[in-house]
């Protein structure tokens, strides 16, 4: 049995992509003679993951994300590398193998579009041998955990984004799979349906010690379910540990939220530099490096008559938009 | 396995269904070339007496026999298949633990046909009003001999018609081939005319190839107009064919899904 559930070593993708300039004499010429060009996707990239680790895979658009989730799903062979996922190499696409596993992609991917989604779960019922018992007893908490009794008998064309969303995940869930691969599991959903998806991942890797392994752009997916995240930009790993440890590598400040308890004209500024914050707060905010806080904060309550005052982490966003830029 | 397949029809199925209008659309224009040629080639029998010693009756009742014939034996794989490699919409059923063609395309294929004979036989027995063809030739027994001819010709246009859509792993011009290929075949099978009226240097060829399997020999068989010895030959170079086809069709398949970049999924 294998320690990890997830090995990548030295993994890579390269795309040969043809490219030509706009025109109509470079269309003729690219005609009789194609130019290529070899894109880098993923360059030898490493991690592990174990059992029930639930990782955020990071990164900006185009940084070999969906690259790397499609190699390790089986979808896509590497230049080179290795990956083994359960002991397997995924891309031989052995049965058992894809047994074990699931990748939700966007909103069409397991679901045929015309029929209601309950029959494509029966079909997936009969493809991934799933007993009777087994199949009622799995829907019946996926439908707890999703609500999917009023939507899965509509054929799958009717259904809204978050509806499809939650019959794709379905889908993908009924097997039981050990590891999941998700891309940007929570896109084009409202707040309220981005929270009982997270919830559900969250509840269905307790119930069922799966791996899951997703990308997403919405942050608060991330600060919800991965302990540990994993960015890559351009095709190689930047970051692979813990969020809070990231803030401390690449964003080492607090910003300080000061509230004053009556109205003073007074310019935070020369305690550090001022923040534009979304916060609804009445606060100002200013960013302090971490060994400068506790002196700081003594000054701004000597000097100031403060109602309110916090020390609270920089955002998340802003964490992760240094790492991309670092 | 069998599980497996009964869903499949039962999806497919629905599918189909909710395309009645383009099936219906489709047939039309698909009777259209061998209603063309039935009417062509009587004409001219009912001038000459015959053609090549073929009566008009050998006419009629070869083209009312091909019209049930090619629907069976047909293959519309690349039209299920071609454009969810191109787009990419082949990942989800990739993924799958089961083979998405020999799975779920061949029962597509099968929901398919079975829709399209719901509507064919009220066409059908139209035209037989029309033509009044007579099947004196017809017995239980050619039948019988035929049935399976009909399962191991569409066997080989299927898995030839699956090689030609996995094609679309390495060109998107898939379609331009295939429209090359089905011009061979009409001509090869038997479709435009009964393939005892073509030049010998053709009758050859067409003998050894795969296509007459989709048309000429099983109607021939159904008309029984085949000799004994000819009927064993054939078989047997039936089998050879969906023996190759699958051996072809496996080996293209595994290296297309290598180059598979599933782009846009």
């Amino acid at each position: 049995m294998p320690t990890d559930t997830i090995t990548v070593t030295n993994l890579s993708k390269t795309y040969k992509v043809t490219e030509r300039e706009g025109g109509f004499s470079a269309a003729v010429r690219s005609f009789f003679r194609r130019k290529y060009r070899d894109v880098q996707a993923v360059h030898q990239i490493n991690f592990q993951l174990g059992r029930g680790e639930i990782v955020g895979f990071l990164g900006p658009n185009g940084a070999g994300k969906t690259t790397t989730l499609k190699m390790l799903s089986g979808l896509l062979h590497p230049t080179a590398g290795q990956a083994k996922v359960l002991g397997y190499i995924p891309w031989d696409l052995k049965a058992d193998y894809l047994k074990s596993i699931t990748l939700v992609m966007g909103q069409r991917n397991r679901l045929s579009w015309d029929i209601p989604a309950a029959d494509s779960f029966l079909l997936n019922q009969a493809i991934y041998r799933i007993s009777d018992e087994e199949y009622q007893k799995t829907l019946k908490e996926l439908d707890e955990l999703l609500e999917l009794s009023p939507i899965m008998k509509k054929p799958v064309r009717n259904l809204s984004l978050g509806e499809r969303m939650k019959c794709e995940l379905a889908a993908g869930l009924l097997h039981r799979p050990q590891v999941l691969f998700l891309d940007e599991p929570t896109i084009g959903l409202d707040i309220t349906a981005q929270a009982r998806i997270r919830t559900f991942l969250q509840e269905y890797n307790r119930r069922t010690e799966a791996t899951i392994l997703l990308t997403s752009h919405y942050m608060a997916d991330v600060t919800a379910l991965c302990e540990r995240i994993i960015i890559i930009h351009h095709g190689q790993l930047k970051y692979d540990g813990g969020i809070t440890d990231l803030s401390r590598k690449v964003a080492p400040y607090k910003l300080i939220g000061v509230a004053l308890g009556e109205v003073v004209d007074c310019d935070l500024s020369c305690y550090g530099p001022l923040v534009q914050t979304d916060n609804s707060d009445g606060k100002q905010y200013i960013q302090v490096k971490a060994e400068e806080i506790t002196s700081i904060t003594a000054r701004i309550l000597q000097d100031l008559p403060v109602h309110d005052l916090t020390i609270e982490d920089p955002p998340i966003e802003d964490v992760i938009e240094r790492a991309f830029q670092d | 396995m069998l599980r497996i397949y009964r869903r499949l029809w039962q999806v497919n199925w629905a599918e189909q269904w909710q395309y009645r209008a383009n099936l219906l659309m489709y047939l039309l224009y698909w009777l259209v070339s061998p209603i063309v040629y039935l009417a062509v080639w009587t004409t001219i029998a009912n001038s000459r007496g015959s053609v090549s010693g073929l009566t008009t009756n050998d006419f009629v009742t070869y083209y009312m026999t091909l019209l049930l014939v090619d629907q069976l034996t047909s293959d519309i794989t690349i039209h299920i298949l071609a454009y969810k490699i191109q787009d990419g919409t082949l990942s989800g059923e990739l993924l799958k633990p089961v083979h998405p063609i020999l799975t779920n395309t061949l029962v597509n294929n099968i929901a398919f046909k079975v829709l399209i004979f719901i509507v064919l036989i009220p066409v059908w027995s139209v035209l037989y009003l029309l033509f009044q063809p007579a099947y004196s030739t017809v017995t239980v027994q050619s039948v019988l001999i035929a049935l399976p001819a009909i399962l191991l010709d569409f066997g080989i246009n299927f898995l030839l018609g699956a090689t030609l859509t996995c094609l679309a792993f390495w060109t998107t011009r898939v379609f331009s081939i295939a429209e090359f290929y089905f011009a061979l075949a009409s001509l090869l099978s038997g479709q435009f005319v009964p393939l005892q009226l073509m030049p010998p240097i053709i009758q050859q060829a067409a003998r050894l190839l795969p296509f007459q399997f989709y048309i000429y020999f099983p109607v021939q068989l159904i008309l029984g107009r085949v000799l004994p010895e000819t009927i064993l030959s054939n078989y047997a170079l039936g089998l050879v064919w969906l023996a190759f086809s699958y051996v072809l069709f496996r080996w293209v398949w595994r290296e297309g899904v290598k180059r598979f970049s599933a782009v846009g999924a």
